[in-house]
């Protein structure tokens, strides 16, 4: 009995049904155990080794409260414990939030080829972290710098910039949200380049956030984020019905129940604000959202309950092996690395893709 | 930024001093001592003297010192100077990579950090007393955080002008526990400037361009820098960008100012001579028709560290040749001076 | 007198001020087969959307089994009302079964998902509309009149009282147009459900539906049985075309079915 709402028919009427259906029991377990493996790696593994048993020892003296006798020194409890354990964790977080909002998006928008960034939430982004650069002033909230605060409300204003602009004119509604998104997002990133301009010293910090990357990871950053995003994330699967809905047009889930205005600005609002947490975080980190949520329609169909939360799973471990070979290969950013996984991904998608899709 | 105050008796009685000091002067390739030779401690101190300490640095904040550090981690390739400079080179574990590589004793020391990033996992394991960052983004200022954050004390520097190079060199004796050592070097280097201020004060200033890159744009030096600071010591008339955050140099500006000697601070990233001249539109002025374009090391120029000398001489060597200073050797990096505008 | 499972009362609406229907007045009873008809622009598709609420009239009322539909949610409609629409776009591939499914959404609850009950149903619309050789195929490799199909597939799933379908035969060979109109008879008996089709066929129309409504210019132009609604006169009228290119003298003729 699947209890994840496998859209197909008893077995009995379709006789490859159970093979189907079976599928995504069998690929959410194998994102499990390579979640698992990655987590496991993420701790390992650094510039620094450490031996597997102390890394043991100090996971089950923190997590578990035992009292365990320290074979280890305290520099290296703080290397496992407050630098990787946080940067993974994060890795995680990030790597799920936007691989949902990606597959929000894509449904949403109804375009195979959108992702968490596709309504300007970068340029969004990005253009308040320069800013912040900018601003000579220093404040910290909860860990949370002037940066990751304007690249957060960035992110979230932009999209709000969008959403009303694009409501101007009567073009159809989703039509007229993709192209003022383009068009937003160029006007943000010519904003963006101004501000470079103007930054001197800071130029760095600025490029490093545009590359993206886990180095600043840390639990109160990651307290910050986490709920935000999982929250968001848990909210756009309880949605899953009116994603569906949405896959034969907007009229047609109307028809078939949907409030489709309604579930337009919820869904956007969701995506972009697990897109905002992430971005805020972590910097602009491409392909994950966009490829994974593909691969994994391939996989087990275009139903949400199902690719909502496998998303969720494989972007969590798509982002956590990224970022250790980012930190493996020498400390390249890790917006390389998926990008390097990501686009021959998006190549072969893009072949084998049906030239059009009119039903 | 501070103005450098002009204290003429004060000068007069250093210029004596300088002219004491025969052995005193940079000297291009490190003898035994390198930078300018410290006038030998009277006596040893106290090894636990001067500590714990509370330094204020750069950023702000109030770094706290216990105790003489025995592990000190430098990020900057200033700081790694100024240790090895006052004695405290043993001690240093960690590093951030150096394009100068200087000074050769501290090549072996493991390399924590580049220009790509710090690695703080690096920097962890080695359990430092002491983290010298950069200030003004020169570190990250993440990273100083996350050190920070895992109970590392960081003492941030940074030289927006000439004298805080000294200052910052006393505050990292005092944190390094070498206060005496340290204050003696900034002292001597204190007296070798105002030598030189002194010696190219009267003299006619030339207009000279520092140039400090030539990809994608041309270049130069921003208003109030610290390298315009250094020309203006070293007697001559800098041509600046006319901002003081913009260091791109307007090609047209620089022609209207026509640069009477033109240094090639980007030397080392194969600029020559002969690449300049034929610049387009450049044959007109008057440094490029004298042929007065020269070389010059830019790091010993820019480094706030003890070879700050050496820079400052290179640069009056390339600009007033005719000057004596003494105790000052002709670096290697300047061209030979033709005429040049006096 | 049970009220009726669709009724216009004196409507007007259109896009853009300009309006497409001026004030029509129209009821079908529930249990009734109904033939739209009209020339191009008449404004059958709008009527279409003011019955499913996607469209508000500027004046007049639109009601479901006599409520008003501005008081009724998207849902309630929904499981009301199935339409089957002329045309639908599939951005992702989906198989035929998972596109069917989709009629069961008004009847899914929005966390736990589709039940036993829920797959039972798809599965007897799949068999109803005669797709079961296409099952596990990709929807969007299907040819145009599989796709119709499908998409009368996703209605049959929804299992409304009232099923709409808008130009539901375009892409149909003759053998499948009367498939899917003896479907809509079997639906109309067995489960008494109200059926209005909006056709540009007037033969289809004819020979399938008791009542046909004509719609000329946003009005009603006629409203009856066959050879009323279609007379010659009224072909003239409203068509613009000689009766005889039409037929029309066979209607009277033609057992409804």
């Amino acid at each position: 009995m699947a209890s994840r709402g496998q859209v197909v028919a008893p077995a009995s009427s379709f006789p490859s049904a159970g093979l189907i259906r079976r599928r995504p029991i069998v690929l959410g377990l194998a994102g499990l155990a390579a979640l698992a493996v990655a987590l496991a790696a993420g701790v390992g593994f650094g510039s620094v080794a450490v031996a597997p048993g102390e890394t043991l020892g100090i996971l089950t003296s923190r997590v578990l409260g035992l009292d365990v006798t320290r074979t280890w020194s305290a520099a290296t409890e703080a290397i496992v414990w407050d630098l990787r354990l946080p940067r993974v964790l994060t890795a995680m977080v990030v790597g799920v939030g936007l691989a949902v909002a990606g597959a929000t998006f894509q449904g949403l928008l109804r375009n195979p080829l959108a992702d968490p960034y596709v309504l300007g939430t970068a340029s969004g982004a990005a253009l308040g972290a320069a800013i912040a650069v900018l601003i000579p002033v220093r404040i910290v909230f909860l860990e949370f710098g002037l940066l990751h605060g304007f690249a957060f409300l960035g992110a979230l204003g932009s999209v709000v910039a969008v959403y009303r602009l694009s409501r101007i004119g009567g073009m159809a509604p989703l039509t007229s949200l993709l192209l003022t998104g383009y068009a937003l997002g160029s006007l943000m990133a010519a904003g963006l380049a101004m501000a470079m301009h103007l930054s001197g010293a800071a130029l760095r910090q600025i490029f490093t956030y545009l590359l993206g990357s886990f180095d600043a990871a840390s639990w109160g950053r990651l307290a910050g984020a986490a709920p935000l995003v999982l929250v968001g994330v848990l909210l756009v699967m309880s949605r899953a019905r009116a994603l569906n809905g949405l896959l034969l047009g907007e009229e047609t889930a109307a028809h078939l129940g949907v409030d489709v205005r309604r579930e337009r600005v919820t869904l956007l609002a969701l995506g972009s604000l697990i897109t905002a947490a992430a971005v805020a975080v972590s910097g602009l980190i491409g392909f994950v959202g966009l490829v994974v949520p593909h691969v994994v329609r391939l996989l087990v169909g275009p139903n949400a309950r199902l690719v909502v939360p496998l998303s969720a799973l494989f972007g969590a471990g798509l982002m956590t092996f990224a970022d250790l070979a980012a930190r493996m290969l020498g400390e390249i950013p890790v917006g390389v690395v998926t990008a390097v996984i990501g686009a021959p991904f998006f190549l072969v998608l893009l072949r084998r893709s049906r030239t059009g899709y009119e039903l | 930024m501070r103005a450098r105050p002009i204290r003429p008796t004060l000068v007069l009685l250093l210029a004596l001093l300088a002219a004491a000091c025969s052995q005193a002067g940079a000297t291009p390739t490190p003898p035994a001592t390198p930078s300018p030779a410290i006038p030998p401690s009277p006596s040893a101190s106290p090894p636990t003297a001067g500590f714990p300490v509370t330094l204020t640095d750069y950023s702000g904040t109030d770094v706290e010192i216990p105790a003489e550090p025995e592990t000190i981690v430098s990020l900057t390739p200033a700081a790694t100077e100024i240790l090895f400079a006052i004695e405290a080179g043993y001690r240093v574990v960690g590093k951030v990579e150096d394009i100068a590589n200087h000074p050769p004793e501290a090549a072996d020391v493991p390399v924590v950090a580049t220009f790509a990033g710090v690695d703080i996992e690096k920097i962890v394991a080695l359990e430092p007393d002491l983290v010298i960052a950069g200030g003004n983004g020169g570190t990250p200022e993440d990273a100083i955080e996350r050190l920070r954050a895992l109970d590392l004390p960081v003492l941030v520097v940074y030289a927006a002008d000439i004298e805080d190079v000294f200052t910052d060199m006393e505050q990292i004796g005092v944190a390094a526990g070498e206060a005496e050592r340290s204050r003696d070097l900034a002292d001597a280097m204190r007296a070798q400037f105002d030598a030189v201020d002194a010696a190219t004060r009267e003299l006619d200033r030339p207009r000279v361009f520092y140039e400090t890159g030539d990809q994608p744009a041309i270049y130069g030096v921003a208003d109030d820098s610290f390298v315009a600071s250094m020309l203006e010591l070293a007697g001559a008339d800098p041509i600046t960008t006319g901002s003081s955050t913009v260091w791109e140099m307007s090609q047209e500006r620089l022609v209207a100012e026509d640069p009477e000697i033109i240094l090639l601070g980007d030397a080392a990233y194969g600029v020559s001579p002969e690449g300049v001249a034929a610049r387009p539109g450049w044959a007109e002025m008057t440094a490029v028709e004298a042929n007065a374009i020269r070389p010059i090391d830019d790091i010993v120029v820019t480094r706030p560290g003890p070879r700050l000398v050496q820079g400052l001489h290179g640069l009056v060597a390339a600009i007033h040749p005719e000057v004596e200073i003494s105790g000052a050797s002709s670096p290697p990096s300047s061209a030979s001076p033709a005429a040049s505008g006096g | 007198m049970t009220r009726p499972a669709i009724e216009l009362r004196g409507v007007t609406a259109g896009y853009a001020g300009r309006a497409v229907i001026r004030d029509v007045t129209l009821s079908v009873d529930a249990g009734e087969r109904v033939a739209l008809v009209g020339p191009n622009g008449a404004g059958k598709s709008t009527l279409l959307r003011l019955v499913t609420g996607l469209l508000r009239p500027t004046a007049g009322e639109v009601l479901l089994d006599g409520v008003g539909i501005a008081s009724l949610s998207r849902e309630a409609i929904a499981r009301r009302i199935a339409v089957v629409p002329q045309v639908a776009q599939l951005p992702f591939s989906a198989r035929v079964e998972q596109v069917v499914a989709l009629g069961r959404l008004p009847h899914e609850n929005p966390l736990r998902g589709p039940r036993p009950a829920d797959h039972a149903a798809v599965a007897a619309a799949i068999e109803r509309v005669g797709l079961s050789a296409l099952v596990g195929r990709d929807a969007r490799e299907l040819s145009l009149g599989e796709r119709q199909l499908v998409l009368v597939a996703v209605a049959v799933a929804q299992a409304a009282p009232v099923v709409l379908l808008d130009e539901p035969t375009v892409h149909l060979d003759i053998r499948h147009q009367v498939d899917v109109m003896d479907l809509l008879a079997d639906l109309n008996r067995r489960e008494g459900a109200t059926i209005v089709a909006v056709l540009h066929d007037l033969h289809l129309a004819a020979r399938s539906f008791t009542r046909i409504v004509v719609l000329a210019e946003g009005r009603v132009a006629a409203d009856g049985p066959p050879d009323v609604a279609l007379s010659p006169d009224r072909i003239r009228d409203v068509f613009r075309v000689d009766p005889w290119v039409v037929g029309a003298a066979a209607w009277a003729s033609v057992p409804p079915r």
